[in-house]
């Protein structure tokens, strides 16, 4: 493994007349639990989108594990190690939770039309390796039980992480996570930082979150990320980011920072 | 398993299907043969519009492409039939991915209106290249002879339409219960997150359009014998309107369902064979109907009647609209 | 001389037609986001319900006009009722299906009606149908008048759009549907409304039409492709792309016809269609705005 999981360098997005990403560079290191805020407008998710391929940056580089990945198709960058979640439900309405985690393995399994076709002895072993795989995934999530349900008879909260466990299966080197706590109550919000930090300590996988839950991203990050307008206006370690004073500007504004700050 | 279990109905059918010629008169059989057919257009239709969720209409236009090559080569070129039909197949295949292939950047309407677009003109090219394809009168194809087998024609035709039938099935049901399969509801059910995993857009898209031009072409090539008369007129949109109710009748998103809504729909066509009138409303209002009540199709009604009935990539047991599997709107998928 | 404006002022008519159909498409998919694949169908029947007035029962022009309108409107809002009130907006599998079904509907409809294939039908042409030289140009009277009937529709509905209280409502609902909920519109009667003023422009198109050809069931599918193939052009959901993308497509095929084979007019279009769906599937409008960004 090269020095950092995920490297973005200098990238710029525009839409329209408008820089939405200005020159933003972010390292995450192997194995770490980094977190990107930031007021709502500010870039988050067109960065996510850039990184997995929606969007070609206008400038700058984007490296995946040491490998160049600006401006490749989604599905390429998918499978060089890159997973990601987004903010609605996209498990696959047509099938259950389990063909959902087994589909998830799709980068991970071969068997092409031909061999599919006429079932040869490869693939039936494949396609149970595969549900083998997609059942452990379950239980390692404590999704094991809604195995043969339909992702729409499930809260929320649990399609979430069963979309989540669906990303794990293929063993991706970074997993790209837009705002997976949303909604979550305070219990379920202290059951979820646990699953973050056994993801990482179990799967040895780099995260990325996008969060507005700003308790979490302080309790579970190693590093936060701050984007502002398109910008990088912090990056370091919770407590560093928690008292910046550009960073409380941005979410506050001038004049509750004078106040903040002279309290 | 249950007694009525999926693979138990298929099973009885098959064996219906093995003793038909021993019983059934000239008509009986050509209507059997017909069913057939269009078991294996529904099929193909199935794996791209059910599974892969390719709006397409480009399937009757491909069902032509295989009637006219297999029976053009024959004449043409004197090549026998067990050569001109699989080369009649591999060319509706070959023709409806060039003219697809621009066409899968695209979906929902657009795709549509594309798939639309080439059906009229395969429809043109049929009517005006003459000197090929003999024009708006049609043309006759040699009949096959099965010669050293005791076997006519009607029932060896019957016969070879039936083992294609049963292995394009046995094949497409293992398709769809593999990776492939979900790939192919992965597309269509989130085009976005498919990529995610690592789906490659174009070249599954590709697949299932290759896929449904192959059992099309399959599908023509038996049609051309089946009458030895090949002429324009079995391949405009009515016709594409009747594959379409096949799969909606018998459940888009399932291979038995192809079979079930073929065999219905084949009866109730030629039921109605003296009004033409009242087919076209007839099939109007199916698809209305099945599509606005019961989206599953019959399969979905049998899912929930018969507990045995296991169907792969079918997570939801409901039959109205809006719970069956559905193609969303271009990428209006939320991405803020 | 002679044939280019022969050529074009007859893809201009038919163009100015197509644009009409196109209209109808895009006023259902600006206030809906659905695309009626039954709109060809509805101009056939229109044009039926035409003839049965002014031919059949012997009734002047205008009448047969406002019964192809009346006839056109109901004819959508019960499609509206009957079709779509199930079905969710973005399902599209069952949106096109449930509309091609009903398209079927109505052209098995017509043909048990008005006779089977092979059967068609003329309606009288209401002006003289013999062409006046003006110059070198040669003006058939009938085209003319379809070309100032096309326009004075256009106009007649752009006025309605702008300035009548239910235009209104349909563009405020085009805009953003959740604001004019809020504002106290109800939706499903827009919808209703977009149905009906959709299909009446059909209906209004099939009128115009039925002077220049011979009236058959299964006229109204290539109206429709043609018009969705207009509407598409024009961005699907502008109004004046719906006129120009129709006028193109008129010319295209009109002159295609003439100077490279008389075969070429029925698959021009569907050329053309395949080609700008390659290269440009906003629009070709879309070209043209993008440029200032």
């Amino acid at each position: 493994m090269t020095e950092f999981a995920l490297s973005v360098r200098d990238v710029t997005v525009r839409f329209g007349g408008v820089k939405v990403l200005d020159g933003v560079n972010l390292d995450v290191k192997p194995g770490e639990i980094r977190g990107l805020i930031g007021p709502n407008g500010a870039g988050k998710t067109t960065l996510l989108n850039v990184v997995s391929g929606i969007h070609a940056p206008l400038q700058g580089d984007i490296m995946l594990d040491g490998e160049s990945i600006a401006g490749h198709k989604p599905s390429d960058i998918a499978r060089r190690g890159l997973g990601r979640t987004f903010q609605t439900s996209k498990l696959f309405r047509g099938m259950t939770v389990l063909e959902n985690l087994m589909a998830g393995l799709h980068r991970r399994t071969h068997s092409g039309i031909f061999r599919s076709g006429f079932r040869l002895t490869r693939v039936t072993a494949e396609e149970e390796e595969a549900e083998r795989a997609a059942r452990k995934s379950l239980e390692f999530v404590g999704m094991a039980q809604f195995a043969d349900r339909h992702g729409t008879e499930l809260s929320f909260g649990q399609q979430r992480v069963i979309e989540i466990a669906r990303t794990l299966i293929s063993d991706p080197k970074v997993v790209l996570l837009d705002e997976p706590a949303v909604g979550l109550s305070i219990n379920r919000l202290a059951e979820f930082d646990l699953l973050l930090r056994r993801i990482r300590d179990e799967k040895g996988v780099t995260l990325i979150l996008i969060e507005h839950v700003i308790r979490l991203v302080m309790d579970v990050c190693d590093k936060v990320t701050v984007l502002s307008s398109g910008r990088v206006i912090a990056d370091g370690e919770p407590d560093q980011v928690r008292h910046n004073e550009q960073v409380i500007e941005a979410y506050l504004g001038k004049e509750l920072r004078a106040r903040h700050s002279a309290s | 398993m249950g007694l009525f279990s999926r693979r138990n109905v298929l099973a009885i059918l098959l064996l219906l299907a093995l003793i038909v010629p021993s019983f059934a008169n000239a008509y009986q059989l050509f209507v059997g043969n017909l069913i057939l057919i269009y078991v294996l257009l529904a099929i193909g239709l199935n794996v791209l519009v059910g599974y892969a969720g390719q709006l397409a209409f480009a399937n009757a236009a491909m069902f032509g492409i295989g009637a006219y090559g297999t029976a053009l080569l024959q004449v043409h070129l004197s090549w026998p039939f067990y050569l001109a039909f699989p080369a009649g197949a591999l060319i509706a295949m070959a023709v409806g991915l060039m003219i697809s292939l621009p066409a899968l950047r695209l979906s929902g309407l657009y795709l549509a209106l594309s798939t639309l677009a080439f059906a009229q003109f395969a429809q043109w090219v049929f009517l005006h290249w003459d000197t090929l394809t003999f024009g708006a009168g049609g043309f006759k194809s040699p009949p096959i002879s099965f010669a050293p087998l005791p076997l006519s024609k009607p029932v060896g035709l019957y016969y070879l339409s039936l083992i294609t039938t049963v292995c394009v099935t046995l094949f497409a049901q293992n398709v769809v219960a593999s990776r492939i399969g979900r790939a192919f509801v992965a597309v269509r059910d989130s085009e976005i997150a498919a990529q995610s995993l690592g789906v490659d857009l174009l070249r599954y898209k590709a697949l299932a359009f290759g896929i449904s031009g192959f059992t099309a072409g399959l599908a023509g090539g038996l049609y051309s014998q089946l009458l030895n008369f090949v002429s324009p007129e079995g391949f405009d949109l009515f016709q594409m309107v009747i594959q379409k109710s096949t799969i909606v009748v018998g459940g888009l998103g399932s291979i038995a369902g192809s079979v079930l809504g073929a065999a219905a729909i084949v009866i109730i066509l030629e039921l109605l064979r003296e009004v033409k009138g009242a087919q076209e409303v007839f099939f109007g209002a199916v698809l209305i109907f099945f599509v606005t009540f019961l989206r599953g199709g019959i399969v979905s009604v049998l899912q929930q009647r018969l507990r045995g009935w296991d169907e792969p990539l079918h997570g939801t047991r409901g039959t109205d609209a809006k719970s069956a599997p559905q193609l969303r709107l271009d990428e209006k998928e939320s991405l803020p | 001389m002679l044939l280019f404006s022969y050529l074009l002022l007859g893809g201009l008519t038919s163009g100015v037609l197509y644009a009409l159909v196109a209209l109808g498409l895009v006023v259902v998919n600006k206030s809906t986001g659905i695309v009626n694949f039954a709109q060809g169908e509805l101009f056939m029947f229109c044009g039926f319900l035409a003839w049965t007035v002014h031919v059949q029962f012997g009734l002047a022009y205008p009448l047969a006009f406002l019964a192809a309108i009346a006839g056109g409107f109901l004819l959508g809002v019960v499609t509206d009722r009957v079709a779509f009130r199930s079905l969710a907006k973005t399902d599209v599998v069952g949106l096109v299906l449930a509309t091609v079904g009903l398209g079927f509907v109505l052209r098995g409809t017509a043909r048990m009606i008005w006779g089977g294939k092979g059967d068609y039908l003329s309606f009288p042409p209401i002006t003289s149908p013999e062409p006046v030289m003006i110059g070198t140009i040669m003006i058939i009277p009938q085209q003319m008048a379809a070309l100032a009937g096309a326009l004075v529709i256009m106009l007649a509905f752009a006025a309605f759009f702008k300035f009548t209280r239910a235009g209104k409502i349909m563009r405020a609902t085009a805009d953003n549907a959740k604001a004019s909920t809020l504002v106290g519109i109800s939706i499903q009667n827009v919808y209703t409304l977009a149905f009906g003023t959709g299909a009446a422009i059909a209906g209004a198109a099939a009128v115009l039409a039925a002077p220049l050809s011979l009236l058959y069931p299964d006229m109204g599918f290539a109206f429709f492709i043609k018009g969705f193939a207009a509407a598409v052009l024009g961005g699907l959901n502008s109004l004046s792309g719906a006129v120009v993308g129709g006028l193109l497509v008129g010319i295209v095929e009109s002159m295609a016809g003439g100077y490279i084979h008389s075969n070429m007019m029925e698959v021009a279009p569907f050329l053309l269609i395949m080609l700008v769906l390659i290269v440009c599937p906003t629009g070709i409008l879309s070209l043209y705005k993008a440029r200032d960004v």
